[in-house]
């Protein structure tokens, strides 16, 4: 499948070719090895088509050289930005990835630190130094550096969801839920925010942190109906809730409810999913068994 | 009162009004490019950008705090707005106010704004006063009183002519402020060829006083911060959800899209 893929790339007029790189760049995908296959065929085909759009392809095909391990490409790009914009600390900035990519991380972190000094309030270097402890297996440092950085710069969020991974991975789960409460804030209509915090109160259990999570699973149901991840929180979380010994006979009794409607809008689900086709019946089933296996005992 | 309509002289119009509208636009046009040209970087401070981003923290959790748990939001609340230590009480930042004499960076760009704008404004002026004087450009659709009659018919010596009509000066400096739409259209916002966005920035006093700003910034916020109560969102929302079926229309389809191509 990936064979027949590269070579319907090759085939692609170059105007496609650009606009593909393009969208790939907005969209912040790290389909890599496709962006290089793309990008190194316009470079060294229709450089000249490219006009001045040929330097940030050039910094998209070497981040995409670095991550598959194509130190010539990424040393080409880099020299010819070198050349275009000398003492650009977004070309420095390159410089350390590569650096990076070539674990030669002194050197690198030498590099971002000069770039700092020139102007305190670039963050990529602050952030790509940060990578490198991450790279380097430092997780507890990393976390400490990553809290300074937010300290000054409140509103990154990505560097809010780099954090809350980092904690989930050290399993500090209260930490991680503060992280993303800063991201369910800023992007109050995202559902996947919603959903992750509600797993993460889920794996932090006790009641409170059921309901929450309940309620979280709910939210980010409705502001995406086909998050069907959220659909099976829900159930899980009700049903947990529902079969706690220490909740009274109404909360558990609508909890029950909530695990019911989860129930069906999961049958629901499967049955559109496998509209016509022979094992529908089969997976709609192993679900249902599922279900089944899953209620823990209401007495 | 009915007054004898004046017919101009249709030369007047394809030699005098259509003219002036070129030359007033190009020279927006010429403006904005110069005014890129000599812009100079605004180096900021990391406290500053700090500071900015904190009250937009701030400003987040008072508008978006529903989302949040209610113990959430009172622990970033206690934290912005504690008596003894909440950030908002407690920051001060060092104010310094941008007189152009302390400033050297200040002083170049009022200078470079002045050169910009009003220099060219006054020379054009004038130079279409000399230009296209003697005669009566256009009639303004409103009738005016005769205060304006000296403003608006420079060169004109007609004691009984009606001050709505007026002389190409007047046409010219209509211009400079009703083609400001159109450059927003062609040079996009914030363009440097906006002349009255500029004169109200020159009015509104020192610009950039950002420095005096932070700390009442720091104040409006902290007292905006403690009005505001938590309403939590998620309320009724298993109610609301579950009133109806899931709208699980087009989530599964036959063919699913494959992957980026």
């Amino acid at each position: 499948m990936g064979h027949v893929k590269e070579i319907n790339v090759l085939i692609i007029v170059f105007t496609e070719m650009r606009d593909k790189l393009r969208k790939w760049r907005e969209d912040n995908h790290r389909n890599s090895e496709q962006i290089v296959d793309v990008g190194e065929e316009l470079i060294n085909e229709h450089a000249s088509k490219l006009g001045d759009d040929i330097w940030i392809i050039y910094e998209q095909v070497m981040i995409a050289a670095l991550d598959c391990s194509r130190d010539d490409l990424a040393w080409t790009c880099l020299q010819e930005l070198k050349k275009q914009f000398p003492g650009s600390q977004r070309v420095k900035r390159l410089a350390g990835m590569r650096l990076e990519a070539l674990e030669k991380y002194e050197d690198a972190s030498k590099q971002y630190d000069s770039i700092l000094q020139d102007d305190p309030t670039n963050t990529a270097a602050r952030k790509r130094k940060i990578s490198i402890l991450k790279a380097q297996g430092k997780s507890a440092e990393a976390i400490r550096e990553l809290n300074e950085y937010l300290e000054q710069f409140v509103g990154d969020q990505e560097a809010w969801h780099e954090l809350s991974e980092l904690y989930i991975n050290e399993h500090d789960y209260g930490k991680a839920a503060f992280c993303l409460e800063e991201l369910m804030m800023t992007n109050p209509h995202n559902h996947l925010y919603c959903e992750q915090y509600a797993e993460v109160k889920y794996t932090q259990g006790g009641l409170e942190n059921l309901e929450l999570s309940r309620k979280y699973f709910a939210q980010a149901l409705k502001l995406n109906n086909g998050n069907m991840r959220a659909l099976f929180g829900l159930y899980m979380s009700a049903s947990h809730i529902a079969a706690s010994p220490k909740v009274n006979a109404t909360v558990k009794k609508a909890n029950v409810k909530y695990a019911a409607w989860a129930t069906n809008q999961i049958n629901r689900a499967y049955q559109l999913a496998g509209r016509g086709t022979k094992e529908n019946k089969c997976s709609v089933k192993a679900v249902e068994e599922m279900l089944e296996s899953m209620q823990i005992t209401m007495s | 009162m009915a007054e004898p309509e004046l017919l101009l002289d249709s030369n007047i119009r394809l030699w005098v009004v259509l003219p002036i509208v070129f030359i007033t636009f190009l020279v927006g046009v010429i403006r904005h490019y110069v005014s890129i040209l000599l812009q100079s970087d605004k180096k900021l401070t990391l406290e500053q950008v700090s500071d900015s981003q904190i009250l937009i923290r701030s400003r987040i959790l008072r508008e978006n705090g529903k989302y949040i748990p209610k113990q959430s939001f009172l622990m970033r609340k206690f934290y912005f707005n504690n008596q003894e230590d909440g950030f908002f009480k407690n920051t001060k930042r060092k104010v310094v106010p941008p007189s152009p004499m302390t400033d050297p960076s200040m002083l170049t760009d009022m200078m470079k704004g002045n050169v910009t704008n009003v220099l060219p404004m006054i020379l054009i002026g004038g130079w279409i006063n000399w230009t296209f004087s003697g005669f009566v450009t256009t009639k303004v659709p409103f009738p005016l009183t005769l205060r304006f009659k000296p403003m608006l018919q420079q060169g004109i010596e007609l004691l009984s002519l009606d001050a709505s009509w007026v002389s190409s000066a007047s046409w010219y400096f209509l211009n400079v402020f009703g083609l400001r739409s159109m450059y927003s259209l062609i040079l996009g916002q914030d363009n440097g060829a906006d002349q009255s966005r500029i004169m109200q920035e020159q009015m509104s006093g020192a610009a950039m006083a950002m420095p005096a700003d932070t700390n009442k910034a720091f104040k409006a916020e902290w007292e905006a911060l403690e009005l505001t109560d938590h309403q939590w969102a998620l309320e009724n929302i298993e109610e609301e959800l579950m009133s109806r079926e899931l709208d699980l229309d087009g989530m599964f389809s036959k063919e699913l899209p494959t992957g980026i191509f």
